[in-house]
């Protein structure tokens, strides 16, 4: 059971970083707008938000890599 | 009424005058502090411009700060040239031939003047030319005549007696592993006694008086000719002697800070590590182990103000190059040495707990990869190698937020102590940024990307 736990615990940590990325993903997608459309205060608003969490979160990313590497005394 | 101001208005001008008399700037190389300026000028502390840039006040500190120093070296030397001067015996004339470098002649001469110093070297010379000539020549009359007023008589005959072993070694070959006499000749390869030389960093093992028999492994240029005569006999003597101790042990000066900081190297990635110290308002760095906690310990006790120790970090833990800290020794390095409030800072990652929730997405992130790093890994590393599962829950839960500033707080009592709640980051380290910046072997972090945390005898105080 404490093993169970932990890796529960593990995957969530691991996935952390992964759920702003994927929120950014699914705003973009939501708030995108029609071929050629101009895009409405809400769509602007839904992409903007999608846009700082996909990128937040790809930074986020690179920066558990950079800590992996320094962890391992590369950096 | 009028004398009165007369007097009054005259002993205004004396104390300006005097005033601005004590402030006036000193001239390099003057005469009264030709000691401190001998020692800034061998631990390349400040040249003739560098000193004209100080401000009269910072130039009369600086002066303060080194008389001490100055006048433990000079004596340091003096009585190292004063042993070197004296007839030598087998032994001493081994080690001082080998171990005695143009360095030390140079200090010699800066300290001592060119007198003394070609006093030396003209000993020296004549030594060395006799060690050489010994085992294939011989030694004449004139030679020992020469050699008198600096051999003792016993190592005349030693060096006397070369020739006759080297003869006798020809004559029996073979066995040349396995004689006594290979195994001193190879000892003779590597050993010194040398007065250690001008370099900041020599200077200060030199004044520290941790390695002043020279701990550089030198040639012995005698030893060719030595290791021919291993028919035993006086010249064995010679070749097994080992070096002498050429002691002088001085204070550590401060040495000058430029080396290591602004040592440039071609590597792509950063080796960094260092001790910064800062007592008596002056402020050294160390990549030495040995000379910094050396120097620590010299120092007087409630001086240290500051003191970084700059390396690799993990919970509990932290690393200066080859040194490893953890609350105790540290504790027990410092003990007594910090000024009230002085502070000791450990710039190394996760130095100090978590701390409490934040919404600080890379403070999250840090705090995330430390429990991953520190707890996961390490736990279903143990389970894979067989460990029960309680018993690594109870180790790595207990290791993996440690707080080695909190911990150390405890046992320095009064002094501050920080570190890093996360991942501390130092953009100089970085891969390839480090090699444009030059500052591979950087011994100070300058600016870390972190979250500090310091406390006072277990308290959080503000970061310092």
């Amino acid at each position: 059971m404490t093993d169970l736990n932990y890796i529960l615990e593990t995957v969530l940590l691991l996935a952390a970083p992964f759920i702003p990325v994927i929120a950014g993903l699914l705003l973009r997608k939501k708030f995108a707008s029609a071929e050629g459309a101009p895009r409405t205060g809400l769509q602007k608003a839904g992409r903007l938000t999608g846009n700082i969490l996909l990128w937040g979160g790809v930074l986020g990313i690179l920066f558990m890599i950079l800590l992996l590497f320094h962890f391992n005394g590369k950096i | 009424m009028k004398e009165l101001r007369l007097i009054f208005f005259s002993l205004t001008l004396a104390l300006a005058g005097s005033y601005a008399f004590a402030a006036g700037p000193v001239a390099w190389g003057l005469e009264d502090y030709a000691s401190e300026f001998k020692l800034f000028s061998e631990t390349r502390t400040f040249d003739r411009d560098s000193w004209a840039a100080l401000p009269a006040q910072e130039q009369e500190r600086e002066l303060t700060l080194a008389r001490d120093p100055a006048a433990a070296r000079l004596a340091a030397v003096r009585t190292w040239h004063a042993a070197a001067m004296r007839k030598w015996s087998t032994r001493e004339l081994q080690g001082y031939t080998a171990g005695i470098k143009e360095k030390d002649l140079q200090s010699a001469e800066l300290w001592l003047g060119r007198a003394a110093a070609s006093e030396l070297k003209k000993k020296l010379k004549l030594v060395r030319a006799a060690l050489k000539r010994a085992p294939v020549e011989g030694l004449n009359n004139n030679d020992v005549l020469a050699l008198a007023p600096h051999l003792t008589p016993e190592a005349i005959n030693d060096l006397r007696a070369m020739r006759a072993a080297a003869a006798s070694a020809t004559l029996t070959p073979g066995k040349k592993g396995s004689s006594p006499g290979s195994a001193s000749t190879a000892a003779l390869e590597k050993f010194s006694a040398s007065l250690p030389s001008g370099d900041s960093a020599a200077v200060a093992r030199f004044f520290d008086g941790s390695n002043a028999s020279g701990d550089a492994a030198v040639n012995f240029s005698g030893a060719a000719q030595a290791s021919r005569a291993q028919a035993g006999g006086a010249a064995a003597a010679l070749k097994a002697a080992p070096a002498p101790q050429v002691r002088a042990r001085v204070p550590a000066p401060l040495p000058q800070q430029k080396s290591a900081d602004t040592a440039k190297s071609s590597a792509w990635t950063s080796d960094a590590y260092g001790y910064t110290i800062t007592a008596g308002g002056r402020t050294t760095t160390y990549r030495d182990q040995a000379a910094a906690e050396a120097a620590i310990r010299a120092l007087p006790n409630g001086s240290v103000s500051k003191i970084i120790l700059y390396g690799h970090g993990s919970p509990g833990m932290q690393t200066v190059g080859p040194a490893t800290y953890d609350s105790e020794s540290t504790a027990e390095l410092l003990k007594g040495k910090m000024a009230r409030g002085g502070v000791i800072q450990f710039s190394g990652c996760n130095t100090a707990s978590i701390g409490s929730a934040t919404l600080n997405p890379a403070v999250g992130i840090s705090m995330v990869a430390r429990r991953l790093l520190y707890f996961s890994l390490p736990y279903f590393q143990d389970r894979a190698d067989g460990v029960p599962a309680a018993q690594a829950k109870e180790q790595w839960e207990k290791g993996w937020d440690a707080d080695l500033a909190r911990d150390t707080s405890l046992g320095v009592r009064g002094a501050v102590v920080c570190g890093y709640r996360t991942f501390g980051l130092v953009p100089g380290r970085l891969p390839g940024l480090t090699r444009v910046m030059g500052n591979q072997e950087a011994t100070t972090p300058g600016y870390v990307a972190g979250k500090k945390a310091c406390y006072r005898d277990g308290q959080e105080v503000a970061a310092q």
